[in-house]
């Protein structure tokens, strides 16, 4: 610990793009994947590509978005995958019974719920600590996933089998607000919510500050059990949104369909350079993240990475950005 | 002046000098060691008293300069090499492994030369022995006191038949019964011939057993002096650059009405516990670590669960179940634990300054940021707190200006009632005082202030009442200004 370095005098919260990217070496890595792909791929360069990198950033953002929150809280929030298939399955075998307005509404009211649940057991369990939210949600996962595959007896809902309207599903999927599609906007304005809770609002200082030291915030009088509820609502909640977009993309629900986007929001958030450890990120960093992440699985999609290998890549980028972080946090510490 | 040591002083730097980014750690500083001398080094946080130990160990390299050890220059060298030459250095916070056992501390890494399981064990008991440690060689570190870490640590420099030894710090968590068991050891190793340095801030124990005392200022070496020559204010004034004729300002006059009392707080730890403060009044806890007075506080601001509590504040019967619920009522604590409960070190000084009123920097759910600025600003300023602005991150602070900082943090709300739990702890000299003038004022305006901490002159010199606390109850009542140290000591020390 004492080893490292000099005493830095008036360092200040990093502000310059330098700085920023020698603190994040891994978009410098991505960035060169994307440039390389770029000159022997053709392809990569068609305007049916980038639609398909955006359309593949559209359901993780808002997974990756709301787990920015827990984690910079210092949290983690293993769930999201059984939130997103039980919502999935929720709406479409609704959408028949009470139409798709309201059918959209309980999906989202049941992903609100799930994070409510997660908050309750993890405050009820009293330490508050980063693995206990590992193991509580992990389980909840379970859980969810479960409820999903008994809730349809295991079998795939399609969307277009609905004998009612579906048109928001349709625009939600393919439809243009101006030049952007309607779910793009929908990412911009959570992102932008998201952002001006985490730099203007009490609630998004409080989440940091839980991140940075729970024991000093408490002390201070800062709501630590009221922002563990909020972080977990939100990202239930978000999951949900995620969950009604990616069943508007594929038009099916799939009891299991939400598995992979636990580990792809955790990878985003943290590629994105929020700290794993909390008390230091920012959602926009997490919107970069999710870029990246797409981009690098576009890459590797096209220049015929088999997806075992891409799991790989991912396993080893998430060891890497942890790596560099903690010897980042040794050499602040000095 | 300390007569000229020669050419045999066992270690000797010569203008040493080591700059980092900004600062000038240490600007040619110049001093030698002889064996059989305790060697006192002295200096405000931030003087250069742990880079220079830091080069000595080979933790960090010199710019410039030159150090002689038992005649040979080094020139670089690295932890194990000098540990290896004979020079050890106990650090504050101590170098031990805790899942392993005492003896195999003590030869750690060098097994098979003490000759495997049953050496190591026999020659660490030898060396304990020596020093008059009864701990068991077989025992885990994690199970062993702070002092007898140290003795384990001493027993470890013994091993490597060390002729220096510097101990960085050594009494800060001590109690007085194991600081008189070191300083036993310090004067047996002094007969052997060792050298010690010995780094402190308590003036007492420079005073009481060293030789020689070196001052540093801003890396500077202010000088170096046979200990008898030097009074205790003479010593204060070199370290902190002027004249300081008191080191408490005058205690502040009792006042007003009763503002808080506690009819009862009952803990796993304490039992029936009754207290009452009055209004601009400063109440003393005294009591050994464990005592259970921090956790009367913590119980009091509603930090820790409770199995009974009936507090009155202004007569009217209070409910704390939380630190939010106490703040609202006026209550603030400053925790022992600056470190871990106080700060939040990877954040901007201004963010720290401003958590405790940052409900009331917030309208519909935002905060007024420019409003947070000027309130960090003003206690930056008013605090004096030296720092190159209020976005700086707090952990690049020294120990005296982040504690200022919570201060005013809770100063910025106008507490009624300010609970200090050690709030001069690895404190300088001259924040010390800062803290005390602060102290002060904070009654003088009318707020009370219930202060711990384990140096017993501060209680006494700036309390109006004193209570003493053992096994968890409130054990006696004293007028500091004409009960004696002992008389509370004693009290202190009796268990029921």
């Amino acid at each position: 610990m004492s080893a490292a370095t000099a005493p830095v005098e008036g360092r200040s919260i990093p502000g310059t793009i330098g700085n920023f990217l020698r603190d994040n070496p891994i978009y410098v890595a991505i960035v060169g994947l994307v440039v390389v792909t770029s000159i022997v791929e053709p392809r990569f360069l068609t305007p049916s590509n980038f639609n398909n990198i955006i359309l593949s950033a559209g359901v993780l953002i808002f997974a990756a978005l709301g787990m920015t929150f827990v984690i910079m809280a210092g949290f983690l929030d293993l769930s999201i995958g059984g939130i997103i298939s039980l919502v999935a399955v929720v709406t479409v075998t609704m959408i028949d019974q009470v139409g798709q307005g309201p059918a959209i509404l309980i999906g989202l009211t049941v992903g609100l719920i799930c994070g409510l649940i997660n908050s309750g057991l993890i405050l009820s369990s009293g330490a508050l600590t980063q693995a206990e939210s590992l193991f509580i949600t992990f389980g909840m996962s379970l859980v969810y996933g479960a409820v999903a595959l008994m809730y349809v007896q295991g079998a795939t809902q399609f969307l277009t089998y609905s004998e009612t309207d579906i048109s928001i599903f349709n625009a939600i999927n393919s439809g243009k607000i101006g030049p952007i599609s309607v779910f793009t906007a929908m990412a911009i304005v959570a992102t932008v919510i998201l952002l001006i809770i985490e730099r203007r609002t009490y609630m998004g200082r409080a989440v940091v500050l839980t991140g940075g030291n729970k024991t000093a915030a408490r002390l201070a009088g800062v709501p630590i059990s009221r922002t563990i509820v909020m972080i977990y609502a939100i990202s239930g909640l978000l999951s949900a949104v995620g969950a009604v977009v990616l069943v508007s993309r594929v038009t099916l629900a799939d009891p299991t369909m939400g598995t992979p986007y636990m580990t792809q929001a955790i990878l985003a958030v943290v590629i994105g350079g929020t700290a794993l450890t909390g008390g230091r990120g920012s959602v926009l960093w997490t919107v970069i993240g999710v870029f990246l992440l797409v981009l690098l699985n576009n890459c590797l999609n096209l220049l015929g990475v088999s997806s075992y290998v891409q799991f790989m890549v991912w396993g080893v980028i998430l060891i890497i950005v942890i790596w560099l972080d903690t010897v980042k946090q040794a050499r602040v510490r000095g | 002046m300390v007569e000229e040591s020669g050419p045999q002083a066992l270690l000797s730097i010569k203008d040493v000098s080591k700059e980092f980014p900004g600062v000038k750690a240490l600007d040619r500083v110049s001093l030698e060691v002889s064996g059989g001398v305790v060697h006192g080094i002295v200096g405000e946080n931030g003087a250069g008293k742990s880079t220079l130990m830091k080069i000595l160990s080979g933790v960090y390299e010199k710019d410039s300069g030159e150090v002689t050890f038992e005649g040979r220059v080094i020139d670089k060298t690295s932890p194990v090499e000098s540990m290896n030459m004979g020079l050890a250095i106990i650090y504050q916070e101590l170098n031990l492994v805790n899942t392993m056992t005492v003896g195999e501390n003590v030869f750690l890494g060098r097994f098979a030369e003490a000759g495997g399981r049953r050496g190591v064990h026999a020659k660490a008991r030898k060396l304990l022995d020596s020093i008059g440690s009864k701990v068991s060689t077989h025992k885990m570190v994690s199970e062993l006191s702070v002092s007898d870490k140290q003795m384990v640590e001493i027993a470890k420099a013994l091993s490597f038949d060390s002729k220096l030894i510097i101990m960085d710090e050594p009494s800060s968590s001590l109690t007085n019964d194991e600081l008189e068991k070191l300083v036993k050891i310090i004067h047996d190793l002094k007969a052997k011939g060792i050298a010690i340095i010995y780094i402190s801030h308590k003036l007492d124990e420079i005073h009481g057993f060293c030789d020689i005392v070196t001052v540093l200022r801003d890396g500077h070496v202010i000088d170096t002096r046979k200990v008898s020559e030097l009074s205790r204010n003479q010593m204060i004034s070199m370290m902190v650059g002027r004249t300081i004729d008191n080191e408490f300002p005058a205690r502040p006059e009792s006042a007003g009405e009763t503002i808080l009392e506690i009819k009862n707080i009952n803990t796993r730890k304490l039992k029936d516990v009754q207290l009452t403060l009055r209004k601009g009044e400063i109440l003393g806890l005294v009591g050994l670590v464990g005592s259970g007075r921090t956790e009367l506080v913590r119980a009091l601001f509603g930090a820790d669960k409770v199995s009974k509590k009936t507090v009155f504040i202004d007569g009217k019967l209070v409910e704390i179940k939380n630190p939010i619920d106490a703040i609202k009522l006026g209550l603030a604590l400053v925790p022992e634990d600056r470190k871990h409960q106080g700060l939040l070190l990877g954040f901007p000084v201004e963010q720290n300054i401003s958590l405790a009123v940052l409900k009331r920097l917030t309208t519909y759910g935002f905060i007024n940021t420019s409003e947070e600025g000027s309130v960090s600003d003003r206690q930056i300023k008013a605090l004096n707190i030296k720092t190159p602005s209020g976005r700086t991150l707090i952990r690049t602070l020294s120990g005296g200006n982040q504690q200022k900082a919570i201060l005013g943090r809770w100063l910025e709300m106008k507490p009624r009632i300010l609970i200090l739990d050690e709030p001069t702890k690895g404190i300088d000299v001259g924040a010390k005082y800062e803290i005390y003038l602060l102290m002060k004022q904070i009654v003088e305006q009318g707020g009370s202030i219930i202060l711990i901490s384990s140096e017993l002159p501060e209680v006494l010199h700036m309390s109006n009442r004193v209570h003493t606390i053992s096994d968890g109850r409130v054990n006696g009542e004293f007028d500091p200004a004409v009960a004696s140290a002992d008389e509370i000591m004693e009290r202190a020390f009796q268990f029921a």
